[in-house]
C-alpha cells in the first residue's frame, strides 16, 4: 500500500480545471462537500451554544439576544443554506441508491432541483430573518 | 468486516446515520416552529423528556459518525502529505468523540436534574 501511495505520487499532475466540464450534479455535488465542510467547522459553536443554552436561564435569554445581531443572523442563514443543501442532496443520494433518477438526463435534472430547492430554503429564511 | 467491504460499512454508517439526523432534525424544526415563544423552560422541558433526551443523545453520536465519514474522504482527497494526514484525521477523530461525550454528559445531567 505504501509503495503504491509512492508510485502514484510520482505521476504528474496536470488537472486544468478550465478543461473540466461541470454539469449541474458536479456543482450540486461540490456544494454538498463543501456545505457538509462548512457544517463540520460550525459545530464547535453550536454545541458550545447547546451547552449553555441548557446551563441557566440568564445565559438562555442571552443567547436569544446574541441571536438577534446581523452578523449572527447572517451566520445562521449560511449554515440553513450549508445544511438545507446538504438535506437535499442527501435525499437526492437516497433515491439514486434505489434507482430513482438514476439515467443522465434525469440526474442533471434532480441535481438543479437539489440546488433550487437549497436556494429557496435561503430566500425564505432571509426574508424571516430580515423583513 | 474484510478490507474490501470497508467502503460499503463508511457507505451504510453514512446513509443510516443521515437518516436518523434527518427525521430528527425536522422533528426538532417542527417543535420550534409550532411553539410561539420558546422560554428557557419548554427548551429545558423538550431536552429532558426521556425520548427526546435519549434521541438527542443518539443525534450528536450519529454526527460524529456521519462527520467522520464525510471529514475522512474530504481528507483522504486533498491532504498528500502522510504525516498532516495523519494529524489531521487524528485531530478530527478526537475533537468528535470529546464533542458527542460532552454533550451527552450535558444531556445526562439534565435527565437527572429535572
Amino acid at each position: 500500500m505504501y509503495l503504491l501511495n509512492k508510485q502514484l505520487k510520482k505521476r504528474p499532475k496536470n488537472l486544468n480545471l478550465r478543461s473540466v466540464k461541470f454539469p449541474m450534479s458536479a456543482i450540486m455535488s461540490v456544494g454538498h462537500r463543501a456545505a457538509g465542510l462548512l457544517l463540520f467547522l460550525s459545530l464547535p459553536y453550536f454545541i458550545y451554544l447547546f451547552q449553555l443554552s441548557m446551563a441557566n436561564e440568564t445565559e438562555f435569554m442571552q443567547i436569544k439576544a446574541e441571536l438577534q445581531s446581523p452578523v449572527i443572523k447572517l451566520f445562521f442563514l449560511i449554515i440553513i443554506w450549508a445544511f438545507a443543501h446538504h438535506f437535499f442532496a442527501g435525499i437526492r443520494y437516497f433515491l439514486l441508491d434505489v434507482d430513482i433518477g438514476i439515467d443522465k438526463k434525469w440526474a442533471q435534472k434532480t441535481a438543479a432541483l437539489v440546488m433550487i430547492s437549497g436556494f429557496i430554503i435561503f430566500f425564505i429564511v432571509s426574508i424571516f430573518l430580515f423583513l | 468486516m474484510s478490507y474490501q467491504a470497508k467502503g460499503l460499512q463508511a457507505w451504510f454508517f453514512q446513509r443510516v446515520t443521515g437518516l436518523f439526523m434527518a427525521c430528527y432534525t425536522l422533528y426538532v424544526l417542527w417543535l420550534v416552529l409550532s411553539t410561539e415563544v420558546v422560554s428557557y423552560q419548554i427548551w429545558l422541558a423538550w431536552f429532558s423528556h426521556p425520548l427526546m433526551n435519549a434521541a438527542t443523545g443518539l443525534f450528536f453520536i450519529q454526527l460524529a459518525v456521519h462527520a467522520w465519514v464525510g471529514m475522512r474522504d474530504i481528507v483522504l482527497d486533498y491532504m498528500t502529505n502522510d504525516t498532516l494526514r495523519f494529524l489531521t484525521l487524528t485531530f478530527i477523530s478526537f475533537f468528535l468523540i470529546m464533542s458527542s461525550l460532552e454533550t451527552i454528559r450535558t444531556l445526562f445531567l439534565l435527565s437527572v436534574n429535572v
